[in-house]
């Protein structure tokens, strides 16, 4: 079954056109990417599949289910961390994790095992017993991304998981998610307009350009057929930029 | 544990740890008004003191020094004669020796009262210092009740001389005895007193209740806008929790924080009035106006339903704010101005108003509790139906429409920009 299926998805803002139109297929067990400059269209796309916007055209189904119709279910199978997401400041970081877990399981037994599998993704020892108000950046989104594993969802979508953090935390979320995907088999949905990361995460990505899908394929695959040395060379030509010579974009 | 209450809980405990939030709803209302009220209450104990008083007496006759003896005899009142030339020199010399109040008898007050003619004397309240006044007004309204009876005791015998022989009945020549008729029944208190008892119950009813909506309004709202400010709701939306599990969850824990704000607002501001209010000495239950059981009970389901209405409106509000400054804005802006027109109750009676006034102002759900408990005192229950009726409407329609746009992607993009109108934005 497709972990995923967009077909001619179109998303209007009044007279701004986010969405053209685009249309690409997650297979289970997948980590995909879909990567693109800031405003392309990439949050607007993993925001439908959430279920927190409706398209204003085509349509969206998550492992058979249309995130419209069926947006209850959808949302029992995925887990979504958005590109800003804080956590409850007056709350433990334990207590965060605990009451995200009391509301995916529907008994106690099951909740404590996620409880145990976040705190172990979480990795933040016993921080973990301080209020969330006392964390750093890196921190909260160690939790943010425990949070979203620990239910092991059949979809994992996470909007630019390591944006703004500095090298060592972003390298660390980098390789608990794919350990996880590995490990659980969990279908995972990135995006990020880091070219780096992506490659290093991804086993097939889609380019968004201006609210289209211009390009997609397993970055490997789309290095040689552009001839080029990384996934940040392959979209500059895929969307027509000639650079002279290549240059280290962020994160890199 | 359901949905709902794992929700529930988390509000309760989120706003429960929000030291601000417990400072401003707790501490305020609970240690800050009680002793501010203490601390005038202390100003008006400091004003019962003793009253220093100095006496000029200009009078040589034998009605000064019975004035005199009088103040002498009054308690609370220390009476200091001093000699002076003039009133400046008096004046100075009762400022000097730090005396309340100066009173000067004129050299022609004896041959006034003989003469059947007005005496007059003088009565200067001394600021010493500039504080509230409140023992200079004392130490006058002392004086003025021993002027009072000195005077009355006068005209009484130059009454008597004349040739009548009950004084009494020529300076007061009729009387009336004022008794209440309440339901029927004739009670033995003047309608002044029943009136203010009345008033007592409709002077705090107004303010408690208007605490009350704006304080769980706000905290609603709030919770709404936190997500939003907090970037904790998008994660929200998409949890397997149906929307309007998240709109009753909402609503139930800070209706809990609250009534709890609003009970600590209503004891403090019990304390702090009572300072001030004179006890009547009568409550309702002495005037046959109690309450039974049953007219409680719908009172309750009234408030009940009122404050449901406003944290449903207050949390629809807050769609439209980005943080919890501009909710706490937006709800002051519409619920303030709806909730003010229940304090028009304090001063007029529903049933005398004009019917559109009338309706106008019952098709606003805040002015119901205060109707409400009118028609409490009254058993008109009928009357507490239909305004059960009226809100469960109002409140239901209001939950449903709050229900409605969380359940749409209003939630994320509507907004109000102030100054430049409502819009939706990415």
């Amino acid at each position: 079954m497709k972990a995923v299926l967009v077909e001619n998805l179109e998303k209007d803002y009044g007279k701004v056109k986010a969405l053209k139109g685009i249309s690409f297929e997650i297979k289970e067990g997948e980590i995909f990417g879909l990567i693109g400059p800031n405003g392309a269209g990439k949050s607007t796309t993993l925001k439908i599949l959430t279920t927190l916007l409706q398209p204003t055209a085509g349509r969206a189904e998550v492992f058979g289910h249309d995130v419209v119709k069926d947006a209850g279910e959808v949302r029992r199978i995925i887990s979504y961390l958005p590109e800003e997401a804080g956590a409850y400041k007056n709350l433990t970081g334990l207590e965060y994790l605990r009451f995200m877990a009391r509301l995916y399981a529907k008994d106690e037994e099951r909740s404590e095992e996620m409880v145990e599998l976040g705190i172990r993704i979480a990795d933040l020892g016993e921080r973990l017993k301080d209020k969330v108000s006392t964390y750093s950046k890196g921190m909260t989104r160690k939790l943010l991304l425990a949070r979203a594993l620990m239910v092991r969802p059949k979809l994992a979508i996470l909007d630019e998981p390591a944006s703004g953090l500095d090298i060592i935390n972003a390298y660390t979320i980098r390789k608990t998610i794919k350990r996880f995907a590995r490990e659980e088999g969990v279908t995972f949905l990135v995006s990020s307009h880091n070219m780096l990361e992506v490659e290093f995460l991804c086993d097939r990505v889609a380019l968004i350009n201006e609210g289209r899908i211009v390009e997609s394929g397993a970055p490997g695959e789309l290095k040689d057929r552009y001839g080029a040395e990384n996934l940040e060379e392959v979209f500059m030509r895929v969307i027509g930029v000639e650079i002279p010579e290549p240059v280290g974009g962020e994160g890199s | 544990m359901s949905d709902f209450w794992v929700l529930a809980r988390k509000e309760i405990m989120n706003l429960v740890r929000d030291k601000k939030l417990l400072f401003g709803l707790i501490i305020v209302p609970l240690i800050l008004y009680p002793a501010m009220g203490k601390m005038i209450q202390v100003g008006f104990e400091q004003a019962q003191e003793e009253t220093h008083v100095a006496i000029v007496n200009f009078d040589e006759g034998r009605y000064g020094e019975l004035l005199i003896k009088a103040l002498n005899v009054t308690p609370n009142v220390t009476v200091t004669v001093i000699g002076a030339e003039s009133l400046q020199d008096a004046l100075e010399k009762a400022s000097r020796e730090e005396q309340n109040v100066l009173v000067i008898i004129p050299s022609n007050f004896t041959y006034a009262i003989e003469n059947n003619l007005r005496a007059e004397i003088e009565i200067y309240g001394i600021f010493n210092t500039i504080g509230t006044g409140m023992r200079e007004s004392v130490s006058e309204t002392r004086i003025r009740a021993v002027v009072d009876v000195l005077s009355e005791e006068l005209a009484k015998i130059k009454v008597k001389r004349a040739g009548f022989d009950n004084p009494e009945a020529v300076l007061e020549s009729v009387g009336a005895v004022s008794k209440s008729v309440i339901r029927g029944r004739i009670v033995d208190v003047p309608p002044s007193i029943v009136s203010s008892v009345l008033a007592s119950q409709s002077l705090s009813l107004p303010l408690i209740v208007f605490l009350m909506v704006t304080i769980t309004a706000q905290m609603s709202a709030g919770a709404v806008a936190a997500e939003k400010e907090n970037k904790t709701l998008e994660t929200l939306l998409t949890l397997p929790v149906k929307r309007r599990t998240i709109v009753a969850s909402k609503i139930a824990g800070t209706a809990v924080m609250g009534l709890v704000a609003a009970l600590a607002y209503m004891i403090g501001l019990r304390n702090y009035l009572g300072n001030f209010q004179a006890d009547a000495g009568i409550s309702l239950e002495d005037l046959g106006l109690g309450i039974t059981p049953e007219g409680m009970l719908l009172f309750a389901v009234i408030v009940f339903l009122t404050i449901v209405f406003a944290l449903a409106l207050a949390m629809l509000l807050a769609v439209y704010a980005e943080d919890v400054q501009s909710a706490n804005t937006v709800v002051s802006s519409v619920i303030l101005p709806l909730a003010f027109p229940a304090f028009l109750l304090m001063f007029v009676d529903l049933s005398q108003l004009p019917a559109f006034a009338r309706y106008g102002l019952l098709a606003i759900p805040f002015t119901h509790p205060i109707a409400a408990y009118r028609y409490a005192v009254t058993g008109e229950y009928q009357m507490m139906l239909l305004s059960i009726a009226y809100l469960a409407l109002v409140g239901g329609a209001t939950l449903y429409l709050t229900a409605r746009i969380f359940s749409s992607e209003k939630v994320l993009t509507a907004k109000i920009s102030w100054g430049k109108g409502k819009k939706g934005v990415l």
